[in-house]
């Protein structure tokens, strides 16, 4: 009886401990953005991106609008739908899984293909270029963005 | 798992839309359920449980391979 009893003391002590543990994470709940925000960040993204084409490389306006291209994207992805329910929930969680592996295995594939294609066609070894990281950024969230939405329509 | 929703839909006489809002979802998660494309959470088939005054299991069943 009484090595139950300290047995049963001991899993107490434990379950408050992860308790307490639990509710400091639950504090960092995902942060959304209410729906209005939602179109705020496809005009963004949407001016951003024709601003992408108008610009000159390697200048001011041209890092601006690419940095505001992930900006508004950012806010589209983190934007709650109208009726933000279970189903909601659980596609967005798909999309982001999704997006992180594509994403990831597009960077890792890229440099690859681009050296190889560097080496059979102008038959001299590039320099191994990595991905950048406006790239990796701008992959994870078009990726998500239109994997959520491909998921919401075949959900109608 | 089957699900009986479309017919105890059809016996309260409500659109997929009435459903939707009386449990507080949308739509879209009523209509893929109906189509078996989603399995709702235990809270939201508690919820119809209560609209239907009947059991999960009367429209909730398992099937074989589950």
């Amino acid at each position: 009886m009484e090595s139950v009893l300290s047995n049963l003391n001991e899993i107490m002590t434990q379950e408050s401990h992860l308790d307490s543990e639990r509710n400091n994470v639950d504090k960092l709940k995902i942060f959304q953005l209410p729906n209005s925000a939602k179109k705020i960040g496809w005009v963004i993204a949407c001016v951003a991106f024709v601003a992408l084409f108008l610009t000159i490389k390697d200048t001011l306006p041209k890092e601006i609008a690419k940095y505001s291209l992930l900006v508004g994207l950012l806010i589209v992805s983190i934007s709650k739908e109208k009726i933000e329910d279970e189903l909601i929930k659980n596609l967005r969680l798909r999309s982001f899984t999704f997006a992180f592996i594509f994403a990831v295995f597009i960077a890792i594939l890229n440099p690859l293909f681009s050296y190889l294609a560097n080496f059979v066609f102008t038959e001299q070894q590039e320099i191994f270029n990595g991905v950048g990281d406006w790239m990796i950024l701008w992959l994870l969230l078009s990726i998500q963005v239109l994997y959520f939405e491909k998921l919401k329509r075949i959900h109608q | 798992m089957k699900n009986r929703l479309k017919v105890e839909r059809a016996i309260l006489d409500l659109t997929q839309e009435e459903l939707a809002n009386k449990i507080g979802v949308s739509r879209q998660t009523i209509n893929s359920i109906e189509k078996n494309r989603y399995i709702p959470s235990t809270v939201l088939a508690l919820k119809l449980s209560r609209l239907f005054s009947k059991p999960v299991n009367d429209f909730f069943v398992l099937e074989d391979q589950d």
